[in-house]
């Protein structure tokens, strides 16, 4: 009995030892539910939109851009301006605040380096 | 309705905090009665708040993560992050415990005899019950990783099974560990090595009882469908708590009941 359920174990711990692909409708099938059948509110929205490539909750980490006028810092907003810290060089501590606006590409007054307002949809 | 930006969880007021800390207050200062004043009243109500407090408080938490889907996966994150620095705080807390063993039967006094154990000490033999409750142990880690891989797989009978048998290993080792302490030919007042053999392994015994319990909460949130192949953190935590306990008990065991005999 015991080296039955330690070869089952062993199995398992095996990579792809056991294992089938998820369905679906998990609970026609092994009984516990995926997060796509049983998943709820908030936690549900997230795991949606990242199923469709979105992220309107901003949880991961913002996209890194070079700054020049043919890759400007993309910089998402519920409404047509939005504050802007610019840290030109690492390590500055004057940070350079101005407010970006909806339009043209914006630069900053210190450091140069280009900014872009682009409207971010509440989420719903 | 206003609706967040962010992916995080603003918890409703709650008065759980509130009774938690009442509990604590009258747990010590009932402590301080039934020292002093032979009465255990205080000290009881105290208990009886505290288990009122967490079922209540888990409870609101199991309805905000699985039932009202507030547990997003940065919530999910910052709940493991919780889950490791307390398991942390709780090692630490044991090393002081066996930073006591270590400094009483290192060097031990004229008292003591000069040696370890003790003049007069018959130690348990490391051979028989203890070695037993180590396969226990052993054992229920296996059962428990059984049940982790089930449950990300989807199977519900194998799930169900293997935690209740990691369940029922846990109380097979309590009830040992129960015996042995009414057999045990030493008592806690038997100088610094009662002390230090019934405070580590008492407190392991508490930390065995309180695994226990999470173990069978999370075999009764199986069993009523709360958790999907992918998230279950509830059961991750038990699991991760689990394992901390077997790893004192090899602690406990190697240094305690093994080299302090």
């Amino acid at each position: 009995m015991a080296s039955r359920l330690l070869l089952r174990v062993l199995r398992r711990a095996l990579p792809g030892g056991g294992r089938t692909a998820a369905p679906a409708r998990a609970m026609s099938v092994g009984g516990i539910p995926s997060d796509e059948e049983q998943s709820t509110g908030l936690e549900r929205k997230t795991l949606e939109a990242m199923k469709k490539g979105q992220d309107p909750y901003s949880i991961l980490k913002p996209k890194g851009y070079a700054g020049t006028r043919e890759d400007p810092h993309i910089v998402p907003s519920i409404n047509k301006k939005r504050l802007v810290g610019c840290i030109c060089e690492e390590d500055n501590s004057a940070v350079i605040w101005f407010w970006l606006h909806a339009g043209e590409s914006q630069r900053c007054p210190s450091c140069g380096a280009h900014y872009k307002l682009v409207h971010h949809d509440v989420p719903h | 309705m206003a609706h967040q930006m962010h992916a995080y969880h603003m918890v409703d007021p709650s008065p759980w905090p509130l009774t938690g800390a009442a509990a604590a207050l009258l747990m010590t200062s009932g402590l301080a009665m039934w020292f002093h004043h032979n009465s255990m009243l205080l000290m009881t109500l105290g208990l009886l708040i505290m288990l009122l407090t967490m079922f209540q408080w888990w409870r609101d938490v199991i309805r905000e993560g699985t039932f009202q889907g507030h547990h997003t996966p940065p919530v999910q994150k910052g709940l493991r992050y919780g889950m490791i620095l307390f398991i942390t705080s709780e090692v630490f807390f044991f090393i002081g415990f066996f930073w006591a063993f270590y400094h009483s039967s290192l060097a031990p006094t004229p008292e003591l005899g000069g040696c370890w154990p003790p003049t007069g000490i018959t130690p348990l033999n490391p051979f028989e019950v203890p070695l037993l409750n180590t396969a226990v142990l052993l054992a229920s880690g296996v059962t428990i990783t059984w049940t982790h891989h089930s449950l990300m797989e989807m199977n519900r009978n194998q799930t169900i099974q293997a935690l209740t048998i990691t369940i029922l290993l846990g109380l097979y080792f309590t009830a040992l560990q129960a015996m042995e302490y009414y057999e045990a030919p030493f008592t806690i007042a038997d100088g610094v090595y009662g002390s230090t053999f019934f405070v580590a392994t008492g407190f392991h015994g508490l930390h065995v009882i309180i695994g226990s319990t999470f173990l069978i909460v999370c075999l009764l949130r199986q069993i009523k469908f709360h958790f999907t192949s992918t998230h279950h953190f509830g059961f991750e935590a038990a699991a991760w708590y689990w394992h901390f306990v077997d790893v004192v008990w090899l602690f406990l065991y190697v240094s305690i009941y093994w080299w302090g005999s």
